[in-house]
This record gives C-alpha cells, structure tokens and sequence, in this order.
C-alpha cells in the first residue's frame, strides 16, 4: 500500500482551487455561495472570475432553487455550501428541482460527516449520503486528499446530472498522485488480500488504511476499498472482492442506518453472496463538539474499532473451524 | 411585575458586567482555540442587560421554571455571550466555560437544549432560532402565560427566508409578547452586509409585515432598557429592535474585521485583547 504523507490542505480547498483552474477548460460554468466562501474556498473562483461568481446570501434554499434555474437554462452550476444546509435546509429543492428535472447541478459540500468536529451537530453532515443517495439521478462522490478531490471535480463536471461531492473540513493525508484515476462508478482498491475486505470513503479511509496495516502485520491478508463513487457504487470491484475474502467491513463517517454499508448488504443479499458483514458509522445517534479524533474514539469509528470489529470476525471463523 | 428602575442593575453596572462577559468569552475562545468572538462582543450589552435587568421568573436552580421569560439566540455562533451570561447567572459552575467546545462539555459549539442547563432551544442553523422563539410566545399565549420571549438575530442571518415567513405568521397573531433583537453589525463571513446581500431598511421591512420597529445603538445599554420598556407597552404587534452595533466591540483590532468572525486568538492576540477589555 502506498505510504501516507500527513496532509495540510483538506479537501475543501483542493477541490476549490482545480475549480478555479478548471474555470479556463470550461468558460461556461458559475458559482454560487451562501455566505461562507472564505469556508468553502469558493471565494478564490471569486477572485479569478467575478462575473461567473453569485453571492446569494445566507439562503440556501433559495439558492439552491436559483441554481436550478440557472441550469435549466443551460449554465451548469457549482453550489458550495456546507453537507447539512445543502443537503437537509434545501432538499426539497435539491430533489424536485435538480434531481427530478435531472440539472447540471454540482453541490460542493464541506464538513462532511464528523468532520465538522468542533462545530457540533448542527454542522456536522452525518446524514448526508444516506439523503443524496435515496434521490434519482443524482450522483455521489467522496474524495479523501488532494489529488482524489481535483480528480473529481473533473469528474463531476463531466458527469452528466447533479452531482453531490462531500468534501472535509479538515486535512488528514495525502493517499494518490496525480496519476491515480478515478470515474463516476469507480473505486481503487489499495492494497489487495484474501482475508478481509475493507470498504470505506472520505475521512474513514485513513482509519480504515491504519486499521489494515496493523492487521497485515499481525498476518491478516486485508483488502481495501476507496469507494469514492458512493453512487454509482462500483459493486462489481466491491463484490468480487468479498466473494474472493468471505468477510467485510464498511466504514463511514455517516449513520450506519442507509449508508453504503446498507446498499452493500442489500446486494450481498440479492446476489446471494454469503459473506460475513459488519459495519461502523454512527450507531443511530448524533455525535456532538470535540476534537476529530477524540470523536472517531468515543462514537466507534476509529482504526481500533475496525480492527476490533476484525478481530472478531476472524476469531469467529476460527471457533468454526 | 417587570424590574422597575429603582430595582433595576443600573446602566452603568450593566455596561461593567457586559465588558466582564466580553472577558469571559475572550478566555473560553482563546481556551477552546475555536468559536465566535465578533459576533459574541457585537451582541454583549443586548445579551447582558436582557439577562440582568429584563427577564423574569429565572431560577438557575430550576432552569425549566414554567412562567419563566424565555431567551433565544438566534444567531447561535456567538453562544459564548450566552454561556458567559448563564454561568454569571449560576446555571453551572464557571469552570466548564474552560470546556467549550470539547468532547463531554455541556457547552457544545452551537447551542444545545439537551446539554445546557438555561437553554430552551436548540439553534447554530440560522433562521430557525427566531421561528422557533415565535413557537415559544406562541405556546405562552395559548397557555394565558405571562412569559416573554426575546430573541437576537444577526443581521446576516435575516437574509434566510424562514425570518421572513416567521415575521408574518408573528404579527399575524399579534404577538406582542415577542421581541426580535436585531443585531446589526453590518458584516458577515465574506464580506459587509451591503456587498453579501443589501438589506435596504430593516426597519421598513419590519414595519411593513406588521411590526412595531424601534433604531437603537446596541452598544447603549440605557437606549436597550428604554427599548425594552416600549416593547412591553406594546399591544397586538411583535417588536423588533434593529441595534446597531460593530462586530468585534470592545477590542479596536478586532472591531469591524471580517477576519474576526470566526477566528481564535493567538496568545498575543489574547493578551493583547485582554488588556483593552480590562483597562
């Protein structure tokens, strides 16, 4: 597996800054913005290009709304914003008016998850995905460091429809370089096992990556899977891989409840893949204020919880035996 | 029966009390390293003197007392003049203002009614406080309850239409009960108000969805008693009160600096601010 390098910019900015480049390749897209560009980063695609930059105020609804009909008129829009105000304030607007109508919306979400840490719950976006991935025609990615986030922004762009992409408030490690690929339906599995399947996406990742590295140490052969198309799951790469290790693990920093690890049981069990299944994510609660990893400790989502969760499900197979 | 002025905190003592509260809210952000002081100090002396000279019925040790006035900060990131206040008060002990922010504090970053003893609402999503306020007179008029409710809005957060569609359904039941402290520092997270969303008169809008509508300075705690005095002799009509105010009051390099909003002191930064609030 590649080796982590600490990061100092999250993805929020990552994504923000190939926006801006990208703003040359296509002379066609504008932004808008609630309030809290110099959060976002979207202020820098202000400072390039004014003209295709829209203030809408503190008012994600209506913002949201004119979005819609900024695109239905042809002009692809990028909404930033945080996971919990554009997701839940506006999503009878993200859903009937872009996602019906199936616009060249792009939501460019912020604090994703937990990772809104400090904040408290009312910033944190831990029900987002479950919320974006129940509505037609829209598409979710989640990118973890630099590269992954302007890989997708390309990819959003590209891809035809609203688009949800969750990105960080903060940064945690660079994972790819600019050579690693990524596409609407994708996923990259980083290091390749027989024992045990990891899947995971954004924040997690990293918790999942430190989790596999401990047990590869102690013998364990684990696979992991960077699903960053959260919809379109890649559930070819994602199958194969469990049928191949007999066991996985899903990982998010979202509600366990209609999160990816509910699609993949589903498919598991509509495949009659047999396979044995855990999952983390918040256990049907909220998180609260405090610091990132104080918060992945005591709401189960750290490398230790999945190794623990690891340990168990080996354990199991060996009494079986 | 409201305070009179004989039983009142004097204005004077209130301004002193509302530039220990700016100190409070210093030392919680600068511990914490994270939170809102712009918006705490904008909002200092309207917090203090509703706290200190105008709710009734509050009894830190039995903060659900039923006919109690109810407070509502609607612009929930600048909960640390609010904690500051309610720790004055004795709704729990000083030392946890030292855990805002932190895993296990019943001081969360933005207000909540599940871990704070004196919060009756939950709010840090703009807009919502003030709609959820209205519910409160609402409910205290359906009981024939006494109460009032006071809310402080930003003037950023009144670009979200729920204000709006709140402000009508409030002087649509004639909730003379209710006042809107609008706290008009005329800056926002990326800019002025004017450049974010010009807000033309606030006062107007008000007044033309049936509010009665009083101009104070918000930093003038003798003109936010005299407000407060007309809003309760104010019949059939919600009250808003448009105070003007400057983000940052109080320290002068933080006074008017968009920067401010939502930014820790570095240890200079803290001293340095410590010595203008206690000099």
């Amino acid at each position: 597996m590649k080796k982590l390098v600490k990061s100092n910019k999250p993805t929020r900015l990552a994504f923000a800054e190939r926006m801006v480049e990208y703003g040359e390749i296509n002379q066609d897209f504008v932004v808008f913005e609630a309030d809290i560009g110099y959060s976002t980063n979207s202020y820098l695609f202000d400072n390039q290009y004014p003209e295709r930059y829209f203030q809408m105020g503190i008012a994600e609804f209506g913002m949201m709304a004119s979005a819609a009909g900024m695109a239905a008129n042809g002009r692809p829009v990028v909404v930033a914003g945080y996971g919990v105000f554009l997701t839940m304030r506006a999503l009878e607007s993200v859903r009937s008016f872009i996602c019906y109508p199936n616009l060249n919306v792009k939501l460019m979400s912020s604090h994703g998850g937990t990772t809104a840490a400090i904040d408290g719950v009312t910033h944190q976006a831990s029900e987002d995905m479950a919320l974006m991935t129940s509505l037609p025609n829209m598409h979710v990615f989640a990118p973890c460091d630099s590269a992954s986030s302007r890989a997708l922004f390309d990819v959003t762009m590209e891809t035809q429809g609203p688009v949800y992409c969750r990105l960080m408030r903060d940064s945690y490690y660079e994972l790819y370089d600019e050579s690693a690929t990524f596409k609407c339906g994708g996923s990259n599995v980083l290091c390749e096992g027989d024992d045990l399947t990891i899947v995971s996406y954004g924040d997690i990742l990293f918790q999942a990556i430190e989790a596999a590295e401990e047990l590869r140490a102690s013998g364990v052969s684990v696979e992991v899977v960077d699903a960053y198309s959260v919809k379109p799951l890649d559930w070819d790469t994602i199958g194969k891989s469990i049928a191949k290790t007999g066991r996985v693990i899903v990982a998010e920093g979202h509600q366990q409840r209609n999160g990816m690890a509910y699609e993949i049981a589903c498919r598991m069990a509509k495949q009659g893949l047999s396979a044995k299944f855990d999952h983390l994510g918040l256990k049907d609660t909220f998180a609260e204020s405090g610091a990132y990893p104080l918060l992945l400790d005591k709401y189960g989502l750290s490398a230790k919880h999945i190794i623990d969760v690891a340990s168990e499900m080996l354990l199991e197979q060996e009494l079986a035996v | 029966m409201p305070k009179t002025a004989e039983t009142r905190m004097s204005a004077q003592a209130l301004g002193e009390l509302a530039n220990n509260i700016r100190l409070d809210i210093l030392d919680m952000v600068y511990k914490a390293q994270s939170g809102h002081i712009g918006g705490s100090f904008s909002a200092a002396e309207i917090v203090t003197t509703l706290y200190f000279a105008e709710m009734r019925n509050l009894d830190p040790q039995n903060p659900r007392l039923p006919h109690r006035d109810r407070f509502v900060l609607s612009k929930g990131h600048a909960c640390p003049v609010w904690y500051a206040c309610l720790s004055r008060l004795g709704f729990f002990d000083a030392e946890h203002l030292d855990s805002l922010r932190k895993i296990n504090s019943i001081l969360q970053g933005h207000p909540d009614m599940k871990s704070t003893p004196g919060i009756d609402i939950t709010t840090g999503s703009l807009g919502h406080g003030c709609a959820s306020a209205t519910g409160m007179a609402l409910e205290g008029k359906a009981a024939k309850d006494q109460r009032r409710v006071y809310t402080v809005l930003g003037d950023g957060e009144i670009n979200e239409g729920v204000v709006w569609e709140t402000a009508m359904a409030a002087a649509k039941y004639e909730l003379d009960n209710l006042v809107f402290f609008i706290d008009k520092n005329n800056l926002q997270m990326d800019g002025t108000s004017d450049e974010i969303m010009p807000l033309l008169s606030i006062e107007d809008k008000f007044r033309s969805f049936g509010w009665h509508v009083l101009t104070i300075d918000g930093h003038d705690i003798e003109q936010i008693l005299c407000a407060l005095d007309l809003a309760r002799l104010t019949k059939g009509k919600p009250t808003c009160i448009v105070a003007n105010t400057t983000k940052g009051k109080g320290v002068s390099f933080m006074e008017d600096v968009r920067n401010w909003h939502g930014k820790a002191p570095s240890t200079e930064e803290y001293q340095a601010a410590r010595a203008e609030l206690v000099a």
